[in-house]
């Protein structure tokens, strides 16, 4: 594990690096507290601070103040080891953010316990953090494709429809929905059927740009919001999305099938500032026409201009 | 033993003391007397010459510096004349400094030659 050594004091910076290197830690050593802040602000920066109080620049007590106020970082576990060892300083310090305290001269196997003890704690947090990351995903995607879920892919547009409005921009919005999927899952069960969705689903991932949102909107529709697009792109995007379903047959564990997917699409610029779901309601209108028109197709929604 | 004993005594420098915080690193040692005795001097001439002009920060932030290399090799009763000294400074109280400083100097003066001979006594 990276560790940080803040310490004007030349003789401690070198034993303490060297006790704890001898422990296993990755150890960066600096002489003051601005470098030391410096290196616990870097993204992949150490989680481990072993800082001196009074340092040049900025001392102990303003580094972990400093590092507190860095609320989108890791959280850092700093140990404050001075010669300075009154219960006022003890009050102080930990007031200014430190974790634990430790007076000079250190004793090697308290120092380590006790940094064994900060691990530990970072270790904890990391579970926790990863624990809540899995259940925003899960709160988050639809949990057979991995795609964004219908309330999630509908907020996302209804946020991208207010940027575009600001910005005088324009989103194009595409409703698809996977031709005869009934019939896979009829004739060839639901395992097939779960094949073919996530198959199409890592497929529309693929033909967006890494900015635009794709959504599972209901059982085999499908909401892609290109962001920034411009409204004579719309009709072109969403054919490459087609092509993209249909070029290619899935391969299932029953065989390769050949799926289609029919669109309805609508440009943003041309409905001004109609609520996302009446968008919704235009381009589910033009999906039907492309169902009812033979499917396999795109149909733009057109606006009425009288 | 009895050598032994006398010795412990009166130097400066708490050997076992030092010798746990290397972990018996014997280059480890020589390389901090080294830094130790590029370090001291400086200081302890700062330190010297912030007494004599009564400047009180500066005694507190130079006593404090040598308070740390001093505990750093268990230079034990040394660094709590720096202490005193800068606890002194630290109040406010400029007289007595220069008999705290006076004592401190006996106390370290024949640190640079000891710290050599450890270094050579524990290579062997």
């Amino acid at each position: 594990m990276k560790i940080l050594i803040a310490d004007d004091d030349k003789l401690s910076r070198r034993l303490l690096q060297k006790t704890l290197e001898r422990e296993g830690f990755e150890v960066s050593a600096v002489d003051n507290g601005r470098l030391a802040l410096q290196q616990l602000s870097l993204p992949e920066g150490p989680r481990l601070a072993l800082l001196d109080w009074m340092m040049p620049e900025l001392d102990g007590p303003g580094v972990c103040l400093e590092v507190r106020k860095q609320h989108d970082r890791p959280y850092v576990h700093i140990v404050l080891l001075t010669s300075r060892g009154s219960k006022q300083d003890v009050v102080s310090g930990l007031e200014a953010g430190a974790d634990d305290y430790l007076t000079k001269p250190w004793d090697p196997a308290e120092l380590i316990a006790r940094l064994r003890v900060g691990q530990r704690i970072l270790q904890l947090e990391d579970r926790l953090v990863e624990a809540r990351e899995t259940m925003r995903f899960k709160a988050t995607h639809d949990p057979l494709t991995a795609l964004f879920n219908r309330g999630v892919i509908v907020d996302l547009l209804d946020r991208e429809l207010s940027r575009t409005r600001r910005e005088k921009g324009c989103t194009v919005v595409m409703l698809g929905d996977l031709d005869h999927f009934k019939s896979v899952n009829d004739q060839y069960g639901h395992l097939v059927g779960d094949e073919v969705l996530r198959e199409i689903s890592r497929r529309l991932l693929s033909s967006v740009r890494s900015y635009d949102f794709v959504g599972r909107y209901g059982g085999e529709e499908f909401l892609i919001v290109l962001n920034n697009c411009a409204a004579g792109q719309a009709f072109v995007r969403a054919e490459e999305v087609r092509n993209g379903v249909a070029n290619h047959p899935v391969q299932t564990m029953r065989g390769p099938l050949h799926i289609t997917m029919s669109l309805g699409v609508l440009a943003s610029r041309d409905w001004d500032t109609r609520p996302v779901e009446e968008m919704l309601s235009e381009a589910d209108s033009a999906l039907y026409q492309a169902k009812a028109e033979g499917r396999n197709c795109v149909r733009l929604a057109e606006p009425n201009t009288s | 033993m009895t050598q032994q004993k006398d010795r412990s005594s009166q130097d400066a420098v708490d050997l076992p003391d030092l010798l746990a915080r290397v972990d018996n690193d014997h280059a480890l040692l020589c390389e901090l007397i080294e830094i130790f005795k590029e370090e001291f001097p400086r200081a302890f001439q700062s330190l010297q010459q912030s007494v004599v002009r009564e400047d009180i920060r500066s005694v507190e932030v130079t006593s404090h510096a040598l308070k740390g290399m001093l505990s750093g090799l268990s230079v034990t009763r040394a660094a709590a004349i720096a202490s005193q000294l800068e606890q002194m400074a630290r109040e406010g109280t400029s007289s007595g400094l220069t008999d705290v400083l006076t004592l401190f100097e006996r106390e370290v003066a024949n640190l640079l030659p000891e710290l050599d001979a450890y270094a050579t006594e524990t290579m062997l």
